[in-house]
């Protein structure tokens, strides 16, 4: 009998494919979700200490995205310029490493200062909010230049 | 899902969750920061304004940016008719900081007609690929694809000439090159007229009398009350075809073409001569359309003027219409030497899978035969032309206008 982890990853994937085979955009951000809601019912039912796999789940997580939109772009079959292929492949590695790098500098940071604090939670709370503002801003204004 | 990642980790406590919410946060806050409006400018030329149908046109889209795309995608948008005949309609390049780039492409028209061109649709990307930039530029093109002609070595002859001079021999006498009769000499007559031979043989002074060649008045009657269409054919097509070819081979003779377009909307253009006649008449040709009416249409809604006296009609119609061959019939009976080009619609009609459909198809077939031996008795030749070629068709016209129209005309 699979858990019920291997059950959501196999759905993710499922719903992956079907994003790409069919051209459904909606489904690549729905399969992540799914990816990233295991690995967090991963780490609450677990109640481990911080994991150091983090970073490299955060780009994997990044680079699949990019993948899958990239291929969902190739859908439209508009033919670009030679070597593009190449520079968005160098394009999306550096992407990774990057996310790589921004993730391993947090977790050590979060490591460094790992404190149970009412501040700091008060602090990460006011983190989540600003980014929140900032995306329905960026949505807003994307908005209105369409 | 940066942001559902920051609320999950604070929901449960696991700061895991916020490391993965973070690069897309970064990129995120990156990526809609550095965007900004490339202002892409797209220019269309087409090297020419006419072409012909099948033929291929040269075009160069100019593209031009304020600011690097890392991809421009861009789309010509071809009317139906339109076709891309080397490159492809769509493209995607990548363009420096106030670079500019012309991309050339060749079109083909697989049809005549009047194309509207020059609308590109343009989609920049920034390098995140996070922000989309879409825009349809439109241009202000206009490419008119001339039918094809057909090839033609004999076309129908009126029967009536005009005054001026032409390539038609009259049935008059008087001067010219073909020989007509002889007659006794008259004081007047040249000596170069003389038929030396023939008067040695009668005693007396005989001239050789001659046809003059003389040029004609033809008007194009086409019939725009309903076009009979199936995939890629249509009989307002075929005829439009025709009558072009038609026009361009009796102006060729110096003779005077007109065209009358008889339908929801009529058109006509005075019967008129040379090279500026025949574009004129093949752009009025090419505006035909089928404008759907229910009002009945008289022929004498035409101006006199552009039927002129003896001149020949030729009327290119499927005869689908019967409003169309009333008119035809008030025509003849005003005397005009009338020739129908029925561009033939049965094969482009299917005769059914039942028995009854089958039974309406060859009822229909049945009166399209009476309609054709109705107009031939009124002396209106018909030239079917629909599975045979235009010029054997016309050919069969010939034929009966040689035994007929003395009886009948």
């Amino acid at each position: 009998m699979l858990g019920p982890g291997v059950r959501v990853a196999a759905v993710a994937l499922v719903a992956l494919i079907v994003a790409l085979v069919l051209g459904w955009t909606p489904l690549v951000p729905t399969a992540l979700v799914l990816v990233g809601g295991l690995y967090a019912a991963q780490l609450a039912i677990d109640d481990a200490a911080l994991d150091g796999a983090s970073p490299v789940f955060a780009a994997g997580l990044l680079v699949t995205a990019e993948l899958a939109y990239w291929s969902l772009d190739e859908r439209e079959g508009v033919l670009g310029e030679a070597g593009e292929g190449l520079r968005r492949v160098a394009f999306v590695a550096l992407l990774g490493i990057a996310a790589l790098l921004v993730a391993a500098a947090l977790l050590v940071l979060v490591d460094s200062v790992r404190a149970e604090a009412l501040a700091l939670d008060v602090l990460g709370a006011v983190a989540a909010a600003v980014t929140l503002l900032a995306i329905v801003l960026v949505a807003r204004r994307t908005q209105r230049d369409a | 899902m940066a942001a559902i990642g920051l609320v999950a980790a604070l929901a449960l406590r696991r700061p895991e969750l916020a490391i993965v919410a973070a690069p897309f946060a970064v990129l995120l806050a990156i990526g809609t920061r550095l965007a900004r409006d490339p202002r892409v400018e797209v220019e269309l030329a087409i090297a020419a304004g006419r072409t012909l149908e099948e033929a291929e046109v040269e075009a160069v889209m100019t593209v031009r940016t304020d600011l690097p795309v890392d991809r421009l995608e861009l789309l010509v948008d071809l009317p139906s008719g339109v076709e891309m005949a080397d490159g492809d309609a769509a493209c995607a390049i990548r363009l420096g900081r106030g670079e500019e780039r012309e991309i050339p492409f060749t079109l083909r028209c697989s049809r005549w007609g009047v194309f509207a061109l020059g609308d590109v649709d343009v989609r920049a990307r920034d390098p995140f690929r996070l922000v989309v930039w879409e825009e349809r530029c439109s241009g202000q093109h206009e490419l008119k694809a001339y039918p094809s002609p057909i090839s033609l070595r004999k076309i129908l002859a009126p029967v009536e000439t005009q005054a001026f001079s032409g390539s038609e021999v009259a049935r008059v006498k008087g001067d010219g090159v073909e020989y007509a009769d002889i007659r006794d000499f008259v004081p007047g007559d040249r000596v170069r007229s003389i038929n030396w031979r023939a008067s040695a043989r009668r005693q007396e002074l005989v001239v050789n009398e001659r046809h003059p060649e003389r040029n004609t008045d033809v008007v194009l009657f086409l019939d725009s009350f309903v076009d009979v269409r199936r995939d890629d054919r249509s009989t307002l097509e075929e005829a439009v075809r025709a009558g072009a070819s038609l026009a361009t081979r009796y102006l060729e003779r110096r003779d005077r073409v007109g065209l009358v377009g008889f339908g929801g909307v009529l058109r006509w253009l005075q019967p008129g001569m040379g090279l500026t006649q025949r574009y004129r008449l093949i752009e009025t040709m090419l505006e035909t359309g089928v404008e759907p009416t229910y009002t009945w249409r008289d022929v004498n809604l035409i101006p006199a003027r552009v039927l002129p006296p003896k001149a020949l009609v030729l009327a290119l119609t499927p005869l689908a219409d019967p409003r169309f061959v009333v008119a035809l019939e008030d025509l003849r009976a005003r005397g005009f030497d009338l020739v129908v080009v029925e561009v033939d619609p049965m094969p482009l009609v299917e005769a059914g899978s039942s028995e009854v459909e089958a039974l309406a198809y060859r009822l229909w077939a049945l009166e399209r035969e009476v309609l054709r031996s109705r107009l031939e008795r009124l002396g209106i030749g018909v030239a079917r032309w629909g599975d045979v070629a235009l010029e054997v068709a016309l050919e069969e016209v010939r034929t009966y206008r040689r035994y007929a129209r003395l009886a009948r005309v």
